[in-house]
């Protein structure tokens, strides 16, 4: 029955659903986890690659903007990580990004990050109901500072809608991730407590049994001390390896166990 | 351009009421002149004979490759631009000028000198096309002589103003440019009379002329008094001299400034009016001990850190 | 009255060993009337480049953000600071996308590009206000006092100045410069940008 309603985005369905939204947020079920969790002085978050190989060329420097697949730079104060199709990610990643630019232009102030997240969300849901064209195939979640409302966490999806979360995940195992958070989660935990958490809870619903650059993106956004700006970092591979040693779930080898410090 | 000057003029020395021709060099005189009105050089046709381009209407040629108002990019740039300032008071008239002249946006020259000193008691300024004022102001002069030659008393400044101001009625429509002070002290005390290229002429106690005369009048207005010591007066002068320099583009470098008493008229000083910015005048009568640009006082405050109260100046009605 | 000389100012850049050097008046008008001692008319773009915007008041803030996007822009996707040269072809075709209807500024960029030996090579460059680019070797200039400068930095410039040099130098040119244009003047700032710093320095000129 649901066959004749789900090939155009513009009808309903006599049961008062849209299929198309609903096939691409299957979609996004099978693409990587990207995990997100508020702190009072910053946000943290990680992604799992699934695009992964030998031969993968990973020489380019790569995380000032976000060359990985799943963590981009979408303005100096606002951090964004992607699960779903990558190509239509990449084009949404665009988007923000010049509707970031747009806003500075306009008002010479970098983006408040809600503000952005309904750019994106107005856009997509233009996709669900004119032109009949598909819908993106893209969670996003924004990890943000603005002066007014400080650090925030936001998740959108392909129907256009969007909410704040204090910790989120998307993508494959969200379901397990999510609750594993709400057990786990305490308000007023700092940005290394948010790390440790963050890491702890990837490594419970990654695929792989062990975490490593090779899987994981990583980023955190925090405020400069001295100049009071948002300091957005996205790990290099390099970096995420020194920080799962220190974390003490680093890879470890076949015989030897590491001994926790 | 004489010809104009000639047809119209009610000197009858040269007057062409009789209907004559062109006006040759050498010409007999009519009966009405004798003695020394006839005859000594080239006086005797009243004004000096200029050579004129041989086109239907001059005036609106020269207009055309003059006029800066109605094409900045004409081919002839005359210089003016700039500030010049006299007021009368109980201490006799007190007359500042700025330095400064400008061809379109071109600094020709940072040193002019804008007072001219038709004789010892009688000051004219200089504002406007530079060299209409220097010539015809300098011309006055030898004319304020000859008045006093023939009639064994100096000339009032209101003699000689009038003078200067139907001289240049002649030329009207022309496009000499010139706005001048006539500053001096006569039997009648201090008095300046303002006469310009349009063939105004008035008596006033304050007046400033030029591109900058709205500064310098905002000081002026502000500080004027019949009853101002020497002192005073001449700090007014140079004060509102250097709020012109410093806010107009085309006045500034230096300010020059008289003192025309009960004698004659004293140069003061000359300033160089960035100095007076950043360090004041100096040590001089009525200075007021620093500099006069005020975001040097501000330099650093604001409204929580804010400066000291300036001293309270006289009460003014 | 020219648009170009409405607001007036101008800026003037020169080049050294190893290092560059860019200076502005800081004059803002309303033609003949001087409002402004403040007006800042040369921008960092990046650590080692600035760009100088002398010519009408508005455009300069209008040119500023403009080009402030597209460096972020860039500096996203590309995930590296942008280079000199690259940046002067930036600014090029910015103006050239309004050759019918342009904006007033005469634009002067100054940069350090990184060599791959890991040394430093200045460069200078300046456009007309629809992107003509002009890359000399030792000084560029543009605004209302251009002529003078143009004048006097062919007096006093000579190759492989050192950075304090190059300071005395250049600020020597632009104030005697602008002291002779009735449009700029009211202040003057100069940046002199090395490897490993820039010094910023607020020169005290003559104030009418």
């Amino acid at each position: 029955m649901a066959r004749r309603y789900d090939s155009r985005t513009t009808i309903f369905s006599p049961e008062g659903r849209l299929y198309q939204i609903e096939y691409a947020m299957e979609a996004i079920s099978h693409a990587g986890t990207v995990l997100g969790v508020l702190a009072k002085d910053g946000v943290v978050l990680a992604a799992e690659k699934k695009v992964t190989g030998k031969l993968l060329d990973l020489s380019g420097e790569g995380g000032y903007g976000g060359s990985g697949e799943k963590i981009f730079l979408l303005n100096s104060n606002v951090i964004g990580g992607v699960a779903g199709l990558t190509s239509d990610a990449n084009s949404l990643v665009n988007y923000a990004r010049t509707a970031a630019q747009q806003h500075l232009l306009s008002y010479n102030e970098d983006i408040p990050v809600e503000l952005l997240a309904q750019r994106l969300c107005d856009m997509k849901q233009g996709y669900t109901q004119y032109g009949g064209l598909r819908p993106f195939g893209v969670s996003l979640l924004y990890a943000g500072y603005d002066p007014h409302y400080q650090f925030q966490l936001y998740h959108s999806d392909p129907s256009g809608n969007y909410s704040g979360w204090k910790a989120t995940c998307i993508g494959a195992n969200n379901g397990t991730a999510q609750s594993l958070l709400k057990q786990e989660y305490k308000d007023d935990i700092l940005v290394k407590d948010a790390i440790a958490l963050v890491l702890k809870v990837m490594s419970k619903t990654m695929d792989s049994t062990t975490l490593g650059s090779e899987k994981l993106e990583f980023a955190v956004l925090t405020l400069d001390e001295s100049t009071k700006q948002p300091k957005a970092k996205i790990y290099k591979p390099s970096e995420i390896d020194a920080l799962l040693r220190a974390e003490g779930l680093a890879k470890t080898d076949g015989d030897t166990e590491m001994k926790s410090a | 351009m004489n010809t104009f000057v000639e047809r119209f003029t009610t000197n009858a020395s040269n007057g062409l009421f009789c209907g004559n021709g062109a006006v040759e060099e050498d010409e007999e005189f009519s009966d009405a002149m004798w003695g020394s009105e006839a005859g000594f050089g080239s006086l005797a046709r009243g004004v000096p004979s200029f050579t004129v381009p041989s086109v239907s209407d001059p005036a609106a040629f020269l207009r055309l490759h003059t006029d800066d108002h109605a094409d900045p990019n004409c081919k002839i740039k005359i210089q003016h631009g700039t500030t010049t300032l006299a007021f009368r008071f109980q201490g006799g008239v007190i007359v500042a000028v700025d330095s400064r002249a400008t061809a379109g946006s071109y600094v020709a020259s940072g040193t002019v000198k804008k007072v001219i000193e038709i004789n010892p008691y009688l000051l004219g300024t200089m504002a406007g096309g530079a060299a209409d004022c220097q010539y015809w102001e300098t011309y006055l002069g030898m004319h304020c002589r000859l008045h006093e030659l023939r009639n064994r008393e100096r000339i009032s400044v209101s003699a000689a103003s009038k003078y200067l101001s139907n001289l240049v009625y002649g030329y009207k429509g022309m496009g000499l440019s010139m706005g001048t002070m006539i500053c001096g002290w006569d039997k009648t005390g201090p008095a300046v009379f303002y006469v310009d290229s349009d063939g105004t002429r008035l008596k006033g106690d304050l007046f400033s002329v030029g591109s900058g005369s709205t500064f310098a009048y905002g000081v002026l207005d502000q500080g004027y008094r019949w009853d101002l010591s020497d002192e005073e007066a001449q700090e007014l002068g140079r004060r509102s001299i250097y709020a012109a320099g410093h806010r107009d583009a085309f006045s500034g470098n230096t300010c020059n400034l008289y003192h025309v008493k009960e004698n004659g008229w004293n140069f003061i000083g000359n300033y160089d009016i960035s100095k007076l910015h950043y360090d004041g005048p100096g040590d001089v009568a009525g200075s007021p001990g620093h500099g006069y640009g005020y975001d040097l006082r501000v330099e650093g405050r604001s409204s929580v850190n804010a400066p000291e109260a300036a001293p309270a100046v006289a009460a003014q009605a | 009255m020219s648009i170009m000389e409405y607001n007036g100012g101008s800026v003037i850049a020169m080049v050294g060993k190893d290092c560059v050097a860019i200076a502005s008046d800081l004059r803002l008008g309303n033609q003949a009337l001087s409002i402004s001692s403040n007006f800042q008319k040369v921008f960092p773009v990046t650590d080692r480049i600035y760009v100088g915007l002398p010519g009408l008041g508005t455009d300069v803030t209008t040119l500023r953000e403009r080009f402030r996007y597209r460096i972020n822009m860039y500096t996203i996707k590309e995930e590296r600071e942008i280079e000199p040269e690259t940046f002067a072809h930036l600014v090029s075709s910015t103006l050239y996308e309004h050759r019918f209807g342009p904006y007033f500024i005469e634009p002067v960029i100054a940069g350090l590009s990184k060599t791959p030996s890991g040394g430093v090579k200045p460069l200078i460059a300046a456009a007309d206000l629809i992107g003509c680019l002009n890359f000399a070797k030792d000084f560029v200039v543009a605004g209302t006092a251009s002529t003078k400068l143009l004048g006097v930095a062919e007096g006093l410039w000579e190759p492989d100045l050192e950075p304090e040099d190059l300071f005395e130098t250049i600020s020597q040119t632009l104030l005697n410069s602008v002291d002779r244009d009735a449009f700029s003047g009211w202040g003057a700032v100069v940046h002199v940008i090395t490897k490993d710093s820039i010094i910023s320095r607020t020169l005290k000129g003559r104030m009418d």
